[in-house]
């Protein structure tokens, strides 16, 4: 158990790391994209260090959620690095623990909107209740395509089915062509949902900086502030380290803590890759789309989506 | 099907170099010909017409009548270039300077023809006064 917490902080402390990096090199690559030369790849580092140290503002028409809020959410954040696959199985593996993963996953932007409507600031609510419609949105056609894999991954007769830790014994592309059709539809979707996870270019929905001055963080400052963007770059790792391990699962067999470290590693280089397409990439070349566009793309594309490539991969499964 | 149009063009962006000019580290990108920056007062040449003060919109001039000339602060200038076109002697000019920002509104690089500038040249006319005077008397 304690050995557990240990590597729970280690795995902590470099996806915080590895998730303020890769915000680094996003805006870098934006600038590029755009000629322009951009910040330094340390930059998110800068900036969390600066807001750590700014003064904290809180306005008086807040609660006391609008403080407890930030802290929940990056709590949320860590918990919920128990239960994701980096690279090796999760640390806190378990039978069904796929429930739980969802379950975080969302109370974090759940606590994110609790603290935006505590705030008492009507741009905050505005940006609170797209952040819930976006929300409610995106999450189904991502569980049932995590349901499906699962399910697929149970009739291989694994030891604790629906566990995110199956995902690293058999993959959704053994099961034969039928599944690979279902498995590229698959993909689209997934990508389509981690680009709304991360809110980047349709989906900028909630944080509107030029419609409703930045959503739900706009009353927040200093401190606060600084831990909601690590909450946010560490859900950002979370969700893409979910995608890849459904989608990608492939790393090297090695025995020993060498191995969990190379294997960390080559996972880490492929969220930056699936971060790159759906993130930076779209970021770049998409615009933002209306919050009624976002939840109709959401549920008529991509929830349809996913429920096609559900039934193909089903059909493959049983076939 | 979404078409992305920009697709393309910022993949190639990529392996382009920026188009940007890195300005502390290198020079700013240069001045057109004609560029309207800091104005230049020449005090010696001034004859105090006040043709700068009926024509400035902004309030920079103020007349010095015991000294017939001009004192202005360029904190209020709006860089039309009226004063320079309508001075009969040439006595203002501009100057490709650009770069005036200070801490200070009231900064030396702000001004010409300070309070201190405005004493010394009293003194020099009285000087010249005396000297008449002298000659006058010899």
């Amino acid at each position: 158990m304690i050995w557990e917490l240990l590597a729970l902080l280690g795995i902590y402390a470099y996806v915080s790391i590895a998730s303020l990096l890769y915000a680094g090199i996003d805006r870098k690559l934006v600038a590029r994209m755009q000629r322009r030369i951009g910040p330094p790849i340390l930059q998110p580092f800068y900036d969390f260090l600066k807001l750590a140290s700014k003064e904290t503002i809180v306005p008086n028409t807040a609660n006391f959620m609008f403080k407890a809020s930030p802290i929940l959410m990056l709590a949320t954040t860590i918990a919920l690095l128990a239960y994701t696959p980096i690279g090796f199985k999760p640390l806190f593996a378990t039978k069904g623990d796929i429930i739980v993963f969802i379950y975080l996953l969302t109370l974090a932007d759940f606590f994110l909107v609790l603290g935006a409507i505590s705030s008492g600031n009507p741009y905050a609510k505005v940006g609170a209740s797209r952040e819930i419609a976006l929300l409610a949105s995106r999450e189904p056609a991502m569980m049932l395509g995590v349901f499906t894999v699962m399910w697929a991954l149970s009739k291989h007769g694994v030891e604790k089915p629906f566990s995110l830790a199956n995902l690293y014994e058999h993959n959704i592309w053994e099961f034969g062509p039928m599944a690979w059709v279902g498995g590229a539809v698959l993909i689209y979707v997934f990508m389509t949902w981690l680009a709304s996870e991360v809110e980047a270019g349709f989906f900028n929905v909630p944080e509107a900086e030029q419609e409703i001055a930045e959503g739900p963080l706009v009353e927040y400052s200093g401190r606060y502030l600084a831990i909601i963007k690590l909450a946010e770059s560490l859900k950002e790792f979370i969700a893409a380290s979910l995608v890849v391990a459904i989608l990608f699962p492939w790393g090297i067999e090695m025995p020993g803590l060498e191995g969990y470290v190379v294997n960390l590693l080559i996972h880490t280089a492929k969220v930056f890759a699936v971060l790159f397409v759906a993130k930076t990439v779209f970021r770049a070349v998409t615009g933002r789309l209306r919050v009624t566009e976002a939840v109709n793309l959401l549920w008529t594309r991509v929830f349809s989506a996913s429920l096609v490539a559900s039934l193909i991969i089903a059909m493959g499964v049983v076939m | 099907m979404i078409k992305l149009p920009l697709l393309s063009t910022v993949l190639k962006n990529i392996a382009k170099r920026p188009a940007t000019n890195l300005f502390p580290k290198t020079d700013p990108v240069p001045v057109p010909e004609d560029f309207r920056g800091k104005i230049i007062y020449h005090v010696d040449k001034c004859v105090g017409c006040r043709m700068c003060v009926m024509v400035c919109p902004a309030g920079v001039f103020i007349y010095l009548p015991e000294v017939r000339k001009v004192t202005l602060w360029l904190g209020r200038c709006v860089f039309c270039k009226q004063c320079v076109d309508v001075c009969p002697t040439r006595a203002l000019e501009m100057s490709d300077e650009f770069l005036l920002a200070t801490y200070d509104k009231y900064d030396k690089k702000l001004r010409w023809f300070t309070e201190e500038e405005i004493e010394e040249y009293k003194r020099k006319l009285e000087e010249q006064k005396k000297a008449k005077e002298v000659a006058k008397k010899s």
